[in-house]
């Protein structure tokens, strides 16, 4: 088995304006994988399809070599989720909340529960709904590790939490991943945090997957180049461009993907120079990316 | 796993269960009280099975509302955590449902209990005329059936989403209009009456809820 998660041509009917269509997605097993993009693109509804929690209209969804939906809870007991929001009865106290926990998991760590309970710093008699938004955030991290999945599918865990609390966080789940070399499946809108841990990326707008590449394949594809004496057009480029904007005088921008250094003897043929290639963070090139698929095609 | 739903829903319907366990004991030694003297005739045995008979509308009162209350405080916390948590359980569905309704009905148990218990003193402390008997099995028998129809109907109604209740409100609407109108076209026709002919009367599901509830009867 090759892929932790696997939804080919999957589609999914959200209301009248939105919907998942032909998604085809793959998690490496043994992968961290980041999935990019803005609100309300669908990675919270590609997340709960994977898990399940929705029931896709077409396609078909495969989770640690199991069906989805039919095959669910065997799934789900070997899969950590961290929702987006933290959903837990705000009656319980921590440590009822771990008990009730505990007794899905016939994989539960209770040496691991205790351990990131002392780690995280959660008082147990607290009720969940007493907890600030950092120690609920906690609590759903311990929840998912102490399990032992193979899988993490993490919905923005860090989403509003103080950069302490996030590195507390984030380093629970590296330790755990580390140690047992479990695949995650995390969305995020820190896009720099994902840079930090992440192998794999995937970026979603508007119900589309707009890639799904590896990390440094994605990173190091995504240039800004310096060109001077650019033809108006430009036909059979060997990359992408994604954006064409005039700096001054005879230089243009551009940005492009798919770059690699032997294609700058391209611009000799054209008639252009390239003056300068500079490197684009995650974050730059994932904007870039947002704003070309978004751009209306003529 | 039940251990756990079950101390769950202890914790979220305690109030209800304890309320409506003390006011199931309560209400047949209530039923009774003008009973205890021991020089009752044919009229004060007349008299004595119209208090009870008046108090008996109480049971199905307390019943539904045991029933109601309980199924609400099943799905509650469900409902506001948008059943996110419920369905990334390592569980069925069917099986989740199941335990759900399982822990809600064991802890109505309560309150049945407690109306046996009330029910077994109150005959056993009462002064009965002779050719009246206590029916305290029966009557804690019948409020337990009652509980638990009231309780399933209500579970089920409260397992849905908001458009199921959309859709229970829809079709009661079109009963009252479908009413409306025929009353005005001068149609002879009686939805409700057939609709609680249908409903109330046996073997109408909710039968059960409608009769007399007597604790001591001839």
């Amino acid at each position: 088995m090759t892929n932790a998660v696997e939804l080919h041509q999957v589609r999914y009917r959200a209301s009248r304006t939105f919907e998942i269509g032909n998604l085809d997605l793959n998690v490496r097993s043994g992968s961290i994988y980041g999935f990019l993009g803005p609100n309300g693109s669908g990675k919270t509804t590609t997340m709960r399809l994977a898990l399940g929690l929705l029931r896709p209209l077409s396609g078909r969804i495969t989770v640690l070599g199991d069906e989805i939906p039919a095959n669910a809870p065997r799934v789900l007991a070997r899969v950590g989720y961290v929702p987006e929001q933290p959903h837990l009865d705000p009656t319980l106290t921590v440590r009822e909340s771990l008990r009730f926990q505990a007794a899905f998991y016939a994989t539960w760590d209770w040496p691991r529960a205790e351990q990131l309970l002392r780690q995280f710093d959660l008082e147990e008699r607290n009720t969940f709904g007493r907890l600030s938004k950092g120690q609920k955030g906690k609590l759903m991290t311990l929840l998912a590790l102490a399990q032992r999945p193979e899988l993490l599918v993490l919905d923005e865990p860090t989403d509003g939490l103080d950069p302490v609390v996030r590195r507390d966080v984030l380093s629970a789940l590296l330790d755990y991943v580390s140690q047992h070399q479990a695949t995650v499946f995390i969305s995020s809108h820190l896009v720099h945090e994902l840079e930090r841990i992440c192998d794999w990326i995937g970026v979603m707008d508007n119900g589309r997957l707009i890639t799904e590449v590896p990390m440094d394949r994605f990173k190091n594809g995504i240039k800004r180049l310096r060109v001077a004496d650019a033809p108006p057009t430009v036909a059979d480029a060997p990359f992408v461009i994604l954006a064409r904007e005039r700096a001054n005088g005879r230089v243009e921008t551009w940005v492009v993907r798919d770059w690699e250094p032997a294609m700058a003897a391209y611009f000799e043929t054209v008639g252009a120079a390239l003056n300068d290639v500079i490197d684009l963070d995650l974050e730059e090139g994932f904007v870039e990316l947002l704003r070309t698929f978004r751009a209306p095609r003529g | 796993m039940f251990d756990v739903i079950l101390y769950t829903q202890w914790k979220w319907s305690r109030l209800i269960i304890v309320l409506g366990s003390l006011a199931g004991f309560a209400l047949p030694i209530v039923s009774v009280q003008g009973a205890a003297s021991g020089d009752r005739g044919a009229l004060a045995a007349g008299a004595l099975l119209q208090t009870v008979q008046s108090w008996g509308v109480l049971y199905p009162v307390l019943a539904a509302a045991l029933g109601l209350l309980v199924a609400i405080a099943t799905w509650a916390p469900d409902h506001r955590g948008r059943h996110v948590h419920a369905l990334s359980l390592p569980v069925a569905r069917w099986r989740y449902v199941l335990l759900r309704f399982a822990s809600g009905a064991t802890l109505l148990a309560l309150p049945i209990l407690a109306v046996l218990a009330g029910a077994i003193l109150a005959t056993w402390s009462a002064t009965i005329p002779v050719g009246l008997r206590g029916y305290a099995l029966a009557l804690a028998a019948r409020f337990a059936l009652a509980v638990l129809v009231a309780y399933a109907v209500f579970f089920a109604v409260s397992a849905g989403t908001a458009r199921t209740a959309g859709i229970i409100l829809a079709v009661i609407g079109s009963v009252i209009l479908l009413q409306i109108v025929a009353s005005v076209a001068n149609v002879d026709l009686d939805v409700f009456g057939e609709l609680q002919v249908a409903v109330l009367n046996w073997p109408g599901p909710l039968a059960i809820f409608t009769g007399r509830w007597m604790l001591i009867d001839v």
